[in-house]
């Protein structure tokens, strides 16, 4: 409780250095903030390229929305899965990045990695604007759903933060982390649908059957990640214009918290140890 | 093991403002220092670091109101000490108690980004120190003046002299309005006019019944304005008490070593 009063009360502090991320980032640039919107979209036009044009993945059509754009199926997952590996490596890094700061000031050491969740987060706030004004273009009915975007938002922060936070405690003392979860990341995208959609794997699953001595099948095994969770409700949701399941709603929410109280039990036991360690 | 801030109460006073109380810090020194999985995983099996005890049992009160001077040679546990005193680091043993805000200028502009306007850092940099927004709207143009670096104030802090950066850091870490001020040696760089400025500054915190805790190798310096002091010598505590015989104890003992 004393803990949270006191991350309560950097909240100043907390919104400044995020501030500074957002401001110091696209500094000097000519096209400014429009910088965090090229990322996202060569990846899409890459992918579309890829598996639509060539390989020709075919996810199925938005239900009820009856949208049928693989670009645009792409994006509603595509943006979440960026935000959630930008903020965890970025967060992962935050403490080293400021060394300075860390070994000459006092302060709640919460905020760095905080703050890089918040700067990221604002890009990807703007980010999901364009794509839901491209979502009414296309003919999408998403307004009703954009507070259930804005929760899940929320919610897969919560989730990024966490992981975030503990890796960049292990950061500090092994600096191999960010070189290993960088390859990490990747494989998780792959087995993450994000740039193809489940009922592949579905088929694969159901071609397998049950794995000989569990009693799982593979798709169990593969909807275990959170990330295929959130994906899922976020295509439910802006995708397709309906209700997610409940179920699924329920195992991100615990997911999330259970990864936000380990992050914040980790950073806490070890934050006094940090400026030395560096 | 506890570094403590109480509020300071005038009436519950009791002439002490920092209390240091057998104080150890220890460094471990890895004698393999790339930090990677594979050093860690090979020091399992045989630890391969060595303990450097950087403070050691050291106590001594800062009197309330004093402008206490740290001293001793290069190592010998000043800057450490100080970091403690800030809760940069935690000591493995000992307490520390400070009643009042404590405000550290221990290296400035760490908190600058350089991109940024002289401006945008004084918030920056403020609320770093613990400043609210409403304080920092108050104190600006009193930092702005104090720092003295003009029509700079709306450049990035990247295009600012060496003195410039200290004199808006220091600028900054005074208008903190901290009951005690710890500072490492981070005047020396600032010209003679700025030093002439932080001196005063020293002397209006005195009289305000402030204190200030500064460490510097100019014994000129601590002569000229501290009342009291202490000596540390390879992390111990050689002497303390009025700054007069424990900067003769120093010199002689710098005197003695050097012949
Ligand atoms: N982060 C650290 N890791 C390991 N050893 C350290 C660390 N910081 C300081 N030390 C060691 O602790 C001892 C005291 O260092 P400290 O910086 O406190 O000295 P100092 O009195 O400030 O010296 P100077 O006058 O040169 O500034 C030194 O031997 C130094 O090598
Ligand atoms: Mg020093």
């Amino acid at each position: 409780m004393n803990y949270l009063k006191e991350i309560w009360a950097s909240r100043e502090l907390l919104a400044n250095l995020t501030l500074r991320d957002i401001r110091g980032q696209y500094k000097r640039t000519i096209i400014g903030r429009l910088w965090s919107l090229v990322n996202p979209l060569a990846a899409m036009l890459i992918y579309t390229l890829v598996f639509s044009f060539i390989i020709r993945v075919q996810p199925d059509p938005g239900d009820p929305s009856g949208l049928d754009i693989f670009a645009v199926w792409l994006l509603c997952g595509l943006l979440p899965w960026n935000f959630f590996a930008m903020t965890v490596q970025t967060s992962m890094g935050s403490i080293i990045a400021n060394t300075g700061l860390v070994q000459k000031v006092y302060f709640n050491r919460l905020v760095l990695p905080l703050a890089s969740v918040g700067a990221i987060g604002f890009n990807w706030l703007f980010e999901m604007g364009v794509l839901l004004v491209t979502l009414v273009l296309c003919g999408a009915f998403v307004w009703p759903w954009i507070p259930l975007v804005a929760l899940t938002m929320v919610i897969l922060a919560a989730f990024a933060t966490g992981i975030g936070l503990m890796l960049s405690i292990a950061n500090v003392h092994f600096r191999d982390t960010q070189y290993l979860i960088g390859i990490v990341m990747q494989i998780w995208m792959y087995l993450t649908p994000v740039i193809y959609p489940i009922n592949l794997m579905q088929a694969q699953s159901d071609r397998i059957g049950t794995i000989p001595g569990t009693g799982f099948t593979l798709i169990d095994l593969y909807r275990l990640n959170p990330m295929e969770r959130f994906v899922e409700i976020f295509r439910n949701l802006l995708y397709d214009n309906r209700w997610p399941d409940g179920g699924t709603m329920l195992y991100v929410t615990v997911a999330a918290l259970l990864s936000l109280v380990l992050g914040l039990w980790v950073f806490r036991s070890n934050e006094r140890k940090l400026a030395e360690a560096l | 093991m506890t570094i403590e801030y109480l509020p300071l109460d005038a009436s519950a006073d009791t002439g002490v403002a920092v209390r240091v109380d057998h104080v150890n810090k220890r460094f471990r020194l890895y004698h393999e220092r790339n930090q990677s999985l594979k050093s860690a995983i090979m020091r399992r099996r045989k630890s391969v670091y060595e303990d450097r005890w950087a403070l050691r049992d050291v106590s001594f009160d800062v009197p309330r109101g004093s402008t206490f001077g740290l001293i001793g040679s290069n190592g010998s546990g000043k800057s450490t000490l100080l970091k403690c005193l800030t809760k940069i680091y935690w000591p493995e043993s000992g307490t520390i108690t400070a009643t009042g805000r404590v405000a550290g200028l221990l290296e400035v502009g760490s908190g600058f980004h350089p991109e940024l306007s002289g401006l945008e850092n004084i918030y920056l940099n403020g609320s770093i120190l613990g400043m609210s927004r409403k304080e920092l709207d108050e104190k600006r143009d009193d930092i702005i003046e104090f720092a003295g670096v003009g029509a700079y104030i709306d450049q990035p802090v990247k295009n600012y002299s060496s003195g410039m950066y200290v004199r808006l850091g220091f600028a900054i870490a005074i208008n903190v309005n901290p009951d005690i001020l710890v500072v490492d040696e981070v005047l020396a760089v600032g010209d003679a006019e700025f030093q002439e400025k932080c001196r005063q500054k020293f002397a209006d915190l005195k009289q305000q019944g402030r204190t200030v805790i500064l460490v510097s190798h100019s014994m000129d310096l601590v002569t000229q304005m501290c009342d009291h002091a202490a000596w540390l010598q390879n992390g111990e505590v050689r002497a303390v008490g009025e700054a007069g015989p424990v900067i003769d104890g120093y010199l002689g003992f710098v005197g003695g070593g050097s012949r």
